[in-house]
This record gives C-alpha cells, structure tokens and sequence, in this order.
C-alpha cells in the first residue's frame, strides 16, 4: 500500500511541476522529529491547487505558491500529514512526526463493505499492482505466488495458459470446488473452468478462467481468508474471496489524463532438463530393435555389431546393400526412402526439441481525474509462444470504467472489462504429446530423421509404435485449442445522503453481467496413433447476471462508539449452455472438419441456476479499540431439492486493539497491537437434479476411442445413468473460527501478524462411490467430514532504513493440515484422478489428498521385501504388495518471502517460496527409468544388490546382474519397478526464487512532461528440489488432483525478461 | 427522492422473493437435458449390446484368451497375465467388467420392474421374459468368473451400501428359475408389441428367444456336472434350442468387435504356439487361417515386444460375438452322449460342431472342408479317446470370441479328472488362476467383497463352487 502512495504522491507531483501559476517562491527544510535529520521526497504542496514538488535529498525546497493559496501541505509516507496555514511566509520550516500506525488505512471487505483495517476481527490480506507487477506475469495466480499467506497455489506447467489451483487454508470439498470466489470491482465472475479434466489422464489440460484477468489492470488485490470475513457471500464464500480492484482514475489528481505505456517481454526455456543416459540404444535385451520404446539394446557404439542391423555383420541388410562398415541400418530412414545407414551417435532429443518461447505484454492505459468523477480505459495485448512447438496464447484485454457524481446524493459509475483469449496447448499422459520428446533413444535422431513417409503426411515414421505421435508431426498435424470471448462489468447507482445529524445512509444498486463463450477444438489428425483420427469440438457459453442491493446506516452515537449497519439482497443467476461434437474416421487426411469424418455424435446441454440472498451485518466501535462485527445471510440456491434450499448463516467477529490501552500506549517499543477472534458458519450447495436415463458411453478401458456408438444401425438406447441422486440431500456445512494477533514494534520496523484458525466441514456433498454391487457407481449425497487447522503467520521488518537505501522484508508462512475424518459409511476413499491405480483420492484419516497405488511388498516391519527364489527371473528382486496409500500430497508448510532493496528510485526484489514436504507420482521418473533413458539405468554392466530383505529376514545379499546376468538390469527396470506405483512416488518439496527484479524509475522528467521506469526480471528459477530430474511443479489436471500427479505433464519454464514503462 | 427510492425497495424486494420461491427454483433446476424415465424397450437395447460387447466379448474373453492359451499376452497387462504378474490377482484388472455386469443387472432389474404387476408397463410379459433370461445370462458369468458374488442384497443404490455375497449354488438356482420363468412368460399372450429392431439379437422372435433360453439350460446343466449330473437333460435342453447356426445368439458388428479393436488399440497378443501345436497336430486347415504367420509366442515366456510375433488373423471387425453357439451346442450334446457312453451320438453331434465352427464367418471354410477334416483326422482321435477330442474340438472352436467359455469349460473338466486340454504355460505349476479377483469398486467399498479378495492371492488355489470348491 505505502508503496502505492508513493507511487502516486510521486505522480501528483509531477503531473503538477508544469502548471505554474503566476505565485511567490517559498522554500524550508523538512526534518524528521526523531533524528532531527532532513528527509527527501518529502510532497510539498499548496492545498486546493495543483502546484507542488517534493524536498530534495537535504530535505530542501522551493515552490511556487499562488497568492491564493491559503494551506502548504507536507506529506510522506509513514509520517503524518501536515498543513500549515499560508500567510505569505517565504520560508517554512517543518518537523515531521512518525505516524504511529496507519489508522485509517481503508479496505474493501465483503459486498464492497469498507472498512478500516484496525476494525476487523479476522485475517485479510492484500497484494498491490507493483508486487504483482513486477516481473509483468500474465498470470494472476502466478503473480501472487509466494506473497500471501495461507494460500496454496500449484500452477500444473509452465505451458500458455496452463491451469492452476489456488486453495485457501486446505480444500473443504472432497471433489467440488475448492477455489476462492474471485470478486472484480464488486462482481463476482467465473474463475474456474466449465470443464474439468477429470481422471486428467487423456487429452490436454484446460485453462481456468481466472486466465482472462489481466494482472496488469489491478490495482490491488485483497484475499479474504477466512469464512468469518467471507460470510456475507453466503455460499459461494466457503472457500474464501479474492476482491479485485482495477485500476481506475479515482486515485489519478484531479486536471489532465494520465497515459501510461508499458511493455514486457520475456524468455522463458525448461526450467529443468532430465539427466539421461548417453551410452545405450534402442533395443531390447541388449539387442537393437529399431520399433520398440524402450532403450535396453547394445551400446550405441556396438550398433554396428548388430547381428540384425549392423553394417559391420552378415544379416539381410549387408546382403543386400553390402558391408557397411561403422553403420548400422536405420528402418525409419529406408521408410523415409533415404541412405538408411547411418554411424552411430548420441542425440540430444529434449533439448532439440524445446525451442526459446517468448511472451510479451504491451498496455495503454488511460486515466484522467474531474472535480466530480473519474475514468479510465486499458487495452492491453499479451502474446506467447510456449517452449513446444505449436503451442501459444494470444490475449485482448480492454477494460473501461468510470464514476461520476450527478449531484451531492446521487452517483453513478460502472466498470467493464472485454476478453478475448486464444490458447493453444498439448496433450499430456496417455494422449501425451511430448512422450517421444522425453524418452526416445539416444540412438535415434528424433528431430533429424522425418516424422512422415515421402509424399504422405499422414502416415508416420516414429522409432516406436504408434501408441503415441511423434511429436513434430503433432506440431504439424495435430490440435489443442481454445478460444474464448468474455465480458464482464457491472454498472451501479448510489444514493447517499444525511437522515439526520451523525446518521447517514447509503443505498446502492448494482447490476452486473459476467457472460463467456469458450470454443474448444482438441483434433488427432487422420493418421494419428497410427489410426484414422478423431475431433472433439466443444465449448460452452455462460451468462450469469449478478444484482446486488445494498443499503447502510451509519450512525455516530458519541465521540467514542459507532454503529453501522448493511442490509441487502443479493441475486445470481446463471444459464449455461454446452456443446459438442464427436468425430472420428476421418476419410482423408488435411481436412480435420467434423463433415470429414464417418462417425459422428453430438450434443448439446442446458442448465441453470439461481442464488438468491438477504442478508444484514451490524457492527459496533467503541473508542477505536473495540470492534464487533455480526452478519447473518439466508440464501435460496435452485441446484438443491425441494424443501432444502433454503440456509442460513452468521458470522461474528471481535477486534480489539489494545494499544490503545493507556498503559500499553505508554511502551515505546511497541507501535500496535491487536487481538481478534471470529467465529463462521458458511456453507456450500450441491448440484442435485432427479435421476435419469443416459446414452450409454463404451469409452474408456482398452479402448481409445469409443468401440460402440449410439445410434446403432438407427437404433438408439438410453439406461439409468450411474449416478444418482439422493433426494435428502442438504447444504454442507462448514464451521470455523480463527483467533490472531498483530503486532508492531519499533515505530513499526517490525511486524508480526499471526493467524490459527480451525475449519470443520461436515455433511460434505460429493459422489460417493458405491460398490458395483449396488448397480451405480456413485450416489450424490452427504457424507464425510473433514477439518482444517491453519496457522499463518506473515512477519515484515525493515532491518535496514539509512538515507535513501531501505531494506525490506515480508514473510508469509503457511501450515496447513487437512485432514479426512470420515466418509459416508462403507465408503474408504474417493477417487480423484489418474488411474485405477495409481489414483490421487482423499482417504479417511488422510491428509487430503493422498495418492494411492501398488506398493512394495514389505515384512511385517515394513521393510521391502524381496523374492528370494533362486533360478527365477525375479529372483532378488523387490515384489507388487497391497495397493495402499503411497504418497501424501500436502506440504508441511508453504515459506514465501519477499526481500525489497530499494535505493533512491532503484529497487531490487526478490520473491523466493519455499514448499517443504509434500509428495507426487511421477510417472515421468518411473518412465524414464522403464524405457531405459535416465542416467540411473547408465551403469548396465556392473552387478547390483537391490536394497531390501529376503523373506526369512536377512538383509538381501542376493547379487544380480552384470555380465553372466546381463538381462537381471532390465528385468529389474521394466517388469518390476514399472509395476509397482510406490516406486513413482517422489517428495517434491522445492525452493524457488519466484521473481527477481531489478527497477528503475527516472528520477527526472525525461522529455517534456514524459516519466520513465525500466525493469529486468527473472522467473521462476528452481534453486533446489527433492525430485529428480523435473520442475515439480508440472503436473497434471485443473481440479483438486492438480499438483500431485504427473505423467509426460509439459514441463514448467523459467524466465527472463525486460519491461518499460512510459507515463505522461 | 425518498419517496421513490422507497417505492423502489419495496417493489425490488417482492419481485426477489418471488424470484426465489420453491416453485421458481424448482423450474430453473429442472433437468432439459436427459430423460427421467424411458420404456423398457429403449433399456433393454443396450442390456444386449453391453452383455456382449463387455461381458463376454472383451475384457473376460481377453484375459480368458490368455489363461487358455487362445492368445499369448505380449505387451503390457496382457504380458503380465502371461507371466502371472500382478494382473491376475489383481483387483482393478477385472474391475471394468464387474461393474458392467452389474450394471446390466440393474438395468435387468428396472425393465422386470417396470413389466412385472404393479409395473409401468404391467403385462409386457415378452420383454420381461427376456429380461429374465439376460439376467439369467449376465448372472451366470459373473459366478461363474467370479464364484460367490454379492446378489439378494445387490442392485439398491443408496438403500444397501455394502450387500453380503451369495454362494454359487444358490446362484445358480437362482438362474434356472431366472431361465424358466422367463421361458414361462414368454408363452404368455401379451398385447404390448414386440421389440422389434431394438432387439440386436432376434428382432423380436419371441421363438428364438425360447430357444436361446433352453440352450442355456444346457450349458448351465452341463456346468453343474461336477455337482450334479444330469446329462440327459444337456440333450433334451440343447435339443429344445437351436436347429442351426442361423439361430445362434450372437452379435454382429459392422465395424468395431472387440478383438478386432483390441487389437487395433492395443495390439498386446501374439500366435499361441500351445494352440498352434494342438492344430498342427491335427493337420487341422484352421491351422492356416487363424494366423498371420509362423512366429508363435512361446506360451508364458513371451519377450514383451509388440509385433515380434505372429497375430490372430481372425480378429477382424465382423467377427460376431456369440452369448451362445450353435456350435457350442453341438459340443455339449457331444459331451453328454459320450458321458452317457452313446457314442455314435456323440460322433454325430462332434461332426455337427466342427462343420459349424469351419463355417464362423471369420474361418472361412467349408462344410466340405469340415467333413474331410472330421473323417481324416478327428474321428480315429475320438475313437481312442472320445471325451478328449470332443473337449479339445470345443477348445479349438472357441477360437477366439468364445475364449470365457472355453475356461469354463477347462476349469470343469479339471475338477471332474478330466484333464484332457492340455495347456503349456510353465507358471500353470504354481499359478493357473482358477477364478478372476473381485472388482476394484467392490474390494475399495464393500467390507463384505473386501474380506473375500484378501489379499488376491485366493484366485490361484481356490475354485469355484462348481469346480469343486467352497466360494
């Protein structure tokens, strides 16, 4: 915030310098009360008029006063304001005193409720445009890495536009939404996708739709935590709010536009390659097989010696072609109808792959300040090319808004916002479109050799079955895409005015519209996976319109206490519409067009919803020590049965600032102090509808297309859909309080804000899974508890604050235990995603969520067990135990910190996070190791002990390996760690530094009335983590499973990057 | 100003209340989307279709086809049935199929709802009959995989979570009183028309319906022999059934059966050289036609590389999947005249069989072809042993759509001592799996299934109730 205000103290006055009226010169010193030393930067200016400047580094200066003028106004951050009256004194000097606290620092707290910090009786957060600014992120969730407390933030890759899920203090919904309501200039809109990428094991990821906010349209962000500060929300507050303000003219001196350019661009590369191994090739058994996967053949060097393929030996090859010393035969290149021998030779297959990407961002924003309003229009373009081929983002964003004052009650004002978005993405685990890019054999020249028969596209040349694509004939041929139009805005109308003395009253009415249209097309080309191909077109269109009512009184009874109270209705309603259309058996290839293809299905889907709520919220302060707050809100929601639609829920919250307290007043070295404690109810609906008769669906298993359409020969069928509803299904419920304490010391040098609060859900609405038995697979109902126990604790200091060089520090530490307590009766665990096994699930006693799979076979001490049978060929070797829970997800804790060295107008930040503790399945580890190409297979000749114990108890002494057993390696690899899930399961904990940037603003005008800063930036550098060879930061799904399960997921980058910034 | 603004309120006020009344709420959740109720004939439509694509066309008939011998796994969950690794114990392998039994089930359940007294469509005594019948059909392959299998408690989503198993034997009563009452009402007079082109199998022919009925009976009876012989009633069932291929129950694909896509999908079985030795041996013409070539996967031993072996040629995209065959029936009247020591019966009977599965439309070959083959290689073999030539003649007819029925059959005549198919695996030493593990959605939430899969290592030495064993 104070970095805000200097921002635009420093604005105003610039903005000021060239409107000189015809005036005296005054001119002083301003020093500070406690050092007595001169303070630079300090806002010099005449009250009521638009001429100022500020002190220079001795705290000198001189101004030109217009006679009229009748206040000089000294003002600087942390010290408090003076005015001294203006008689014609041609010097003043002043004596700044600190301020003991920002007392009237305002926010923004539920329905556009504003209320002072100090007031509030649970935890808020905020996060300013020049913190998430700074390295110029296109992506909001991105930018506010590491800078909030509480806030779990996992972004699934580093691709354009990738998802990502952000969760306040843990989830409350075993497989709804966890993610906060985001809430723009008082409307809430859509952050999340219609679509969920489910099992998230097919297919590309799908963004959310918190991509359209533009980071660079805000002014500030303040998160809302708690369900205590959420509550007036009502239902869609369980999982807290995100209130975003834009930018707007409000804040702008009132007399001519502000236009202010800036421009980012940035370089981002893989922030982490694979070590790999360099000496084996294509093969299996030591044998080189020029079609298969893996890469357990010869040394690449002794390819030549090959019995089958080499040039140096007598086979079907030589015989033909004759000897051909030093090569070996190379079927894809005789495929490709070239000279197929070729010597043998290590190929870096990653790294020529993945190409620089490169992201820029270009923003006109236009602001001007009235006497009696404001406005200001943004556009701004930001585009990307991804580090994989064919993949990208391209995103409009042009925002308008405005307020205007008609008279001393009225006001009216709107705020719009218009998107258009375009991504284009890649596939990941079984459709993965990068598998070939991460696991080809060093033997084959994956870019070099071409992915395509002479004179057809269509059909493939790939080193191994057509599983998957090669990956430069997907960047040619195949498709992920999606395109999205939005707008969102409201416009309101306030009425204020004085009922009588120290009432006021204050009615406003506001109506919104949030309204996307989003086209998808995912396309596997004619020829893909070796097959005639198959499109999906899609996309769904929501309009939800938003009116909110509100009216408040404010009432002084005395000096010392207040009163205030809101009352309102809320209503939200949505109408969604979806489509989609299948094809498959394209008739020829470079025409993917449903009207292309011979078997096509389509449908198209229609719902509704509607929220309606009233609610009241009274508060009471009491000589700006005691605050207590109470709201209450009843809500309707449509998506519930008959006779439970209707809820009701209260907050209460109490702050109590007890350095006002004389004796506490009386303690130098404390600045502050404030307790507070809240207590919440909230809630969240279901999605309840009566049960149905669907179209029967034959995808999924072996299959992977649909083996079975309907309608068959003109013959269709429907059965009873395996979900179903339980028609006493009523509202869950969530439970909270919080205490915390703030503290400030030190003239506040030093702060410390910490947070515990306690969540207790119950009579969780989800899918529970029945046993088939049953005859459905899920019933909607209420079952299950969990709970959530939060501390958070964010700590700022300015250790170092001489002349004009300050160093400042915040720390945001979060630990967060969430954990299963019950599930509805009979049922254990819910899954997911991912596979039967592995499969991300939340387990009863769990930490949520938790991944479950095949583990090792263990003894009765837990120690892996191998298969003591000599002359077996897994004799040794470790075994497939009993599918259980192999890896827990959740962090111990979550450590961001921000440093800020600033001096003068220079300032170096640096954001690092810190994520300790926390597993994921790594399924491209486990690959890696499979097909033969990690650096841990390289060592393939000497004999290994596999690290376990033999069932009668000893420790395993059972050698393995080496020449006189050279398949033992192999088997170990692909037919027995492969299968055991446990042995994909990797902590993930990291250490990032998130941003480093560097910035400068021209002191100075640099031409006529022209400012100018320039920063450089870097993103997202992996200092450390305890996963091997990947970012664990790429994963896979934009549901609750994000995070914690890979397999061929698109990698995460790291980037650098340079921005200007123009303002006139 | 105030006034107004008053006005304004208490209008907003009255129209938000209404807009959130029960009635209002209720309009906007109702569902455009998908039906809440449809006629029986529009559920049993895909009862057929899911009986034999799912239930005995794909996933049991793949690993079926492995632990047989029809196919040798050689890639992925496949190779791992071969080699006895993980997949046959365990739980999730089988899971898919678990579940679309049961699934059919419940649809089953709905339409003899639906047709039975006090039912939507009360007197629709045809459709209810065989609704009885494919009950009968689904129930019987889930026990007979499966052994004790959650049943009186099942099918009652919400009602009973966790349903308790129910022994074999009783399942099996409870088939031949599914089979019979529908038998019963299918003679019934019914005024509701019949299913028409939404019967994938008989168009509506409530006689051939019958007749798949009786046939039934004649597997299910043989099936029981270790228990209870009644081969007698095996021929006069499979007499009641079937007059010729031309009314076999089977379905037709026009472009997607199951091992045709599977291996378009998948691509994970090589030749089996055990089948291919049993068909060498016999100079049997299938021997060239099943295959693609003369590279056979070692039976257990295969290397797990795609397309190193020789393949099943027969998986094309017609080949029909059968609930039952004209031939099989022929086989089982085969088996029950030589049990009966009627073996000139018998020989007819065998003789009938072959020339039917030469003509499977995927084979390709004659009667002629058949004849020749009966009377140069086939009859001197059933002269020194009968039983085994017409069990081995079953085994290779089955090839390869047939292959849940085949290890049906194999797990029988090894309970009965007769031991007669012979298969290759080395791993069949310690690990043949004699029944498939329960399904993964059973053993994560039924405490009942969940005691009964243990650990899945119950499915290499516990049998099922026909063969001898106790669950």
């Amino acid at each position: 915030m104070k970095k805000v205000l200097l921002a635009l103290s420093f604005l105003m006055v610039i903005g000021l310098g060239s409107v000189l009226a015809q005036a005296q010169t005054i001119s002083g010193t301003v020093t500070g009360s406690e050092d007595g030393m001169p303070i630079p930067g300090v806002s010099v200016f005449a009250k009521g008029t638009t001429v100022g400047t500020v002190t220079q580094l001795d705290g000198t200066y001189s101004l030109n006063v217009p006679d009229d003028a009748d206040f000089i106004v000294f003002s600087f951050i942390g010290m408090e304001t003076q005015e001294v009256p203006y008689e014609g004194q041609s010097v003043i000097d002043v004596t700044l005193v600190d301020e003991a606290f920002q007392v009237d620092e305002v926010i923004v707290t539920a329905l556009g409720i504003k209320r002072e910090r100090k007031a509030l009786g649970y935890a808020v957060q905020d996060v300013d445009s020049e913190e998430i600014g700074r390295t110029g992120n296109s992506d909001l969730a991105g930018a506010m890495q590491g800078k909030l407390a509480g806030m779990d933030i996992k972004p699934s890759s580093g691709m354009p536009g990738a998802s990502s899920q952000i969760v306040i203090r843990g989830a409350r919904s075993f497989t709804g939404n966890n993610t906060p309501l985001y809430v723009v200039d008082g409307m809430p809109i859509a952050s999340t996708s219609y679509y969920d990428t489910g099992n998230s094991v097919t297919g590309a990821d799908i963004s959310n739709r918190a991509v359209d906010i533009n980071p660079a349209d805000i002014e500030s962000i303040n998160v809302l935590k708690g369900q205590a500060a959420a509550a007036l929300y009502g239902i869609r507050a369980s999982n807290g709010v995100v209130i975003i303000t834009t930018k707007s003219g409000a804040n702008n001196k009132v007399g001519k536009p502000v236009v202010r350019i800036s421009h980012n661009s940035s370089f981002d590369v893989v922030s982490r390659t694979p070590d790999y191994q360099s000496t084996w090739a294509q093969g299996n058994y030591g044998s080189y097989v020029p079609n298969t996967s893996l890469s357990w053949g010869p040394k690449i060097s002794e390819l030549p010696n090959s019995p089958t393929y080499g040039g140096n030996t007598d086979n079907a090859y030589t015989q033909e072609d004759g000897m051909q010393q030093g090569k070996f035969y190379v079927p894809q290149l005789a495929q490709a109808g070239l000279d197929p021998w070729k010597e043998p030779r290590v190929y870096d297959n990653w790294d020529d792959y993945y190409q620089t990407g490169y992201k820029s961002t270009n923003s006109v924003n236009v602001s001007q300040a009235f006497e009696t309003g404001s406005f200001a229009i943004a556009l701004t373009n930001t585009i990307q090319d991804g580090i994989a081929l064919n993949t990208g983002m391209d995103r409009w964003n042009f925002k308008g808004s405005g307020v205007k004052e008609l008279n001393d009650n009225f006001t009216v004002g709107f705020s719009s916002n218009y998107v258009k978005l375009e991504i284009d993405k890649l596939s990941g685990a079984n459709d993965a479109s990068l598998a070939g890019v991460l696991s080809a054999p060093a033997s084959y020249n994956l870019e070099g050799y071409p992915y395509h028969e002479p004179g057809d596209p269509y059909s493939q040349i790939y080193y191994r079955s057509m599983t998957f694509d090669n990956p430069y004939w997907i960047a040619q041929n195949n498709t992920f895409n999606e395109k999205t139009e939005r707008f969102f805005g409201n416009g309101y109308v306030e009425y204020s005015t004085n009922i009588a003395g120290s009432l006021d009253l204050d009615v406003k009415y506001q109506l919104g519209v949030d309204s996307y249209t989003t086209h998808f097309q995912d396309i596997f080309e004619y020829g893909s996976k070796g097959g005639a191909g198959v499109m999906d077109n899609y996309g769904v269109s929501s309009a939800t319109y938003n009116s909110l009512l509100t009216a408040s009184l404010n009432w002084s009874l005395s000096d010392n206490s207040a009163i205030s109270a809101t009352f309102g209705n809320e209503l939200n309603h949505e109408e969604i519409k979806t489509y989609s259309e299948h094809g498959e058996d394209f008739n020829f290839g470079g025409w993917s067009h449903i009207q292309n293809a011979n078997v096509v299905t389509a449908d198209e889907a229609q719902e509704s919803e509607r929220t309606v709520g009233f609610f009241g919220s009274l508060s009471y302060d009491w000589r700006s020590m005691l605050f207590l707050n109470a709201t209450g809100r009843n809500d309707y929601v449509s998506t519930m049965p008959r006779g439970n639609r209707s809820f009701f829920y209260p907050s209460v919250s109490l702050g109590f600032v007890a350095s006002e307290l004389e004796p506490v007043k009386a303690l130098d070295w404390i600045s502050y102090a404030k307790i507070r404690g809240s207590y919440a109810e909230v809630g969240q609906a279901g999605n309840y509808i009566n049960n149905y008769f669907t179209k029967p669906d034959y995808s999924g298993g072996f299959w992977t297309g649909e083996p079975i359409q309907y309608p068959i020969d003109g013959v269709n069928s429907y059965i009873s859909n395996n979900v179903q509803y339980d028609p006493n299904l009523k509202p869950q419920n969530t439970t909270s309080y919080e205490v915390g304490v703030n503290l400030k010391f030190f003239n506040n040098r030093f702060g410390i804000d910490y947070t515990y609060s306690r969540q207790d859900v119950e009579d969780q609405i989800f899918q529970v899974p029945l046993a088939a038995s049953t005859g459905a697979a899920g019933l909607v109902m209420n079952g299950g508890a969990v709970h959530t126990n939060t501390h958070e604790a964010i700590l700022y200091a300015t250790p170092i604050k001489i002349g004009d060089f300050t160093w400042d520090i915040a720390v945001n530490y979060s630990k967060i235990d969430n954990v299963v307590d019950e599930l509805a009766s009979g049922v254990e665990s819910i899954f997911l995603g991912g596979f039967v096994t592995p499969q991300v699930r939340a387990g009863i006693g769990n930490t949520y969520p938790v991944i479950y799979g095949a583990s090792f076979k263990r003894d009765d001490q837990g120690r892996v067990l191998v298969v003591d049978n000599p002359g077996a060929w897994n004799h040794g070797m470790p075994e497939q135990g009993e599918p259980a829970v192999i890896g827990e997800v959740s962090p111990e804790f979550i450590l961001g910190g921000t440093n800020t060295f600033s001096y003068k107008t220079v300032s170096l930040s640096a954001v690092f996070e810190w994520k300790n503790g926390g597993e994921m399945y790594s399924g491209s580890n486990g690959l890696l190791d499979l097909y033969g190409m990690s650096a841990r297979t390289e060592d393939r000749e000497s004999t290994f002990i596999y690290d376990g114990y033999k069932p009668n108890g000893e420790k395993n002494d059972i050698v393995r390996g080496g020449v006189n057993d050279p398949d033992a390696i192999q088997d170990l690899y692909v037919n027995v760690l492969s299968n055991i899930d446990e042995y994909y399961i990797h902590e993930n904990s990291f250490v990032k530094l998130r941003e480093l940037a560097l910035s400068y603003k021209h002191p100075t005008k640099v031409f006529g009335s022209v400012d100018l800063g320039v920063s450089v930036f870097a993103r997202n550098i992996l200092l450390w983590t305890a996963l091997p060879n990947f970012d664990p930061e790429a994963s896979q799904g934009n549901n609750n499973m994000g995070g914690s399960f890979e397999r061929f997921s698109l990698p995460q980058t790291t980037s650098y990057g340079f921005g200007i910034d123009v303002t006139f | 100003m105030k006034k107004y603004l008053n006005i304004a309120l208490v209008f907003s006020l009255l129209s938000f209340l209404g807009a959130c009344s029960e009635d209002t709420l209720d309009d906007i959740n109702e569902n455009v989307n998908d039906p809440t109720d449809v006629g029986s004939h529009l559920i049993i439509t895909d009862v057929m279709t899911s009986t034999a694509f799912r239930v005995v066309g794909s996933d049991p008939a793949f690993y079926a086809s492995v632990y047989i011998e029809h196919n040798v796994g050689i890639y992925n969950q496949s190779y791992n049935a071969e080699i006895r690794s993980g997949e046959p114990i365990s739980s999730t392998t089988y899971n898919n199929s678990w579940g679309s039994i049961y699934e059919n089930l419940y649809n089953l359940n709905l339409i003899i709802e639906k047709c039975s007294e006090g039912g939507s469509e009360e007197g629709n005594f045809h459709t209810l009959g065989i609704a009885q019948i494919l009950t009968a059909y689904n129930l019987a392959v889930l026990t007979d995989l499966w052994g004790d299998v959650p049943w009186t408690e099942a099918l009652q989503p919400g009602v009973i979570f966790t349903p308790v198993l129910d022994s074999q034997e009783s399942l099996y009563q409870e088939i031949f009183g599914m089979l019979n009452s529908g038998l019963e009402n299918l003679n019934k007079e019914t005024n509701f028309s019949g299913l028409g082109s939404q019967d994938f199998f008989y168009g509506g022919d409530i006689d051939l319906w019958k007749k798949f009925g009786n046939g039934l009976k004649a597997r299910y009876t043989m099936r029981l022999s270790n228990r209870n012989a009644a081969y007698g009633d095996v021929i006069s069932f499979a007499d009641a059934s079937f007059e010729s291929a031309a009314e076999q129950c089977q379905y037709e694909y026009v472009d997607a059966s199951p091992f045709y896509q599977f291996l378009q999908d998948r691509n994970y079985f090589g030749a089996s050289q055990s089948m291919h030795d049993k068909l060498a041996d016999r100079n049997d013409p299938r021997d060239n036609v099943f295959f693609t070539g003369d590279v056979f996967a070692p039976n257990g031993t295969p290397d797990q590389v795609q397309d190193q072996y020789s393949k099943s040629a027969i998986s094309v995209e017609t080949a029909p999947t059968y609930l039952l065959s004209y031939h099989e029936l022929q086989f089982l009247k085969a088996e029950a005249y030589v049990r009966l020591d009627e073996l000139e019966n018998a020989k007819d009977a065998l003789e009938e069989g072959i020339i039917a599965a030469f003509q499977k439309p995927n084979i390709g070959l004659t009667a002629a072809d058949a004849e020749d083959y009966f009377a140069n290689e086939v009859e001197s073999r059933f002269d020194s042993n009968p039983l085994a030539e017409v069990m081995v003649q079953k085994y290779l007819a089955f090839y390869e759509e047939e292959a849940v029925e085949a290890y049906n059959d194999y797990r029988r005549l090894v309970a009965m001592g007769d031991d007669v198919i012979t298969l290759e695996n080395p791993a069949n030493l310690q690990q043949f799996p004699v029944r498939f593990s329960y399904g993964a959605d059973d053993v994560t939430t039924n405490a009942n299934v969940r005691e009964a899969y243990g650990d899945g290592s119950y499915v290499y030495s516990e049998e099922v109730w026909w063969a001898g064993g106790s669950r």
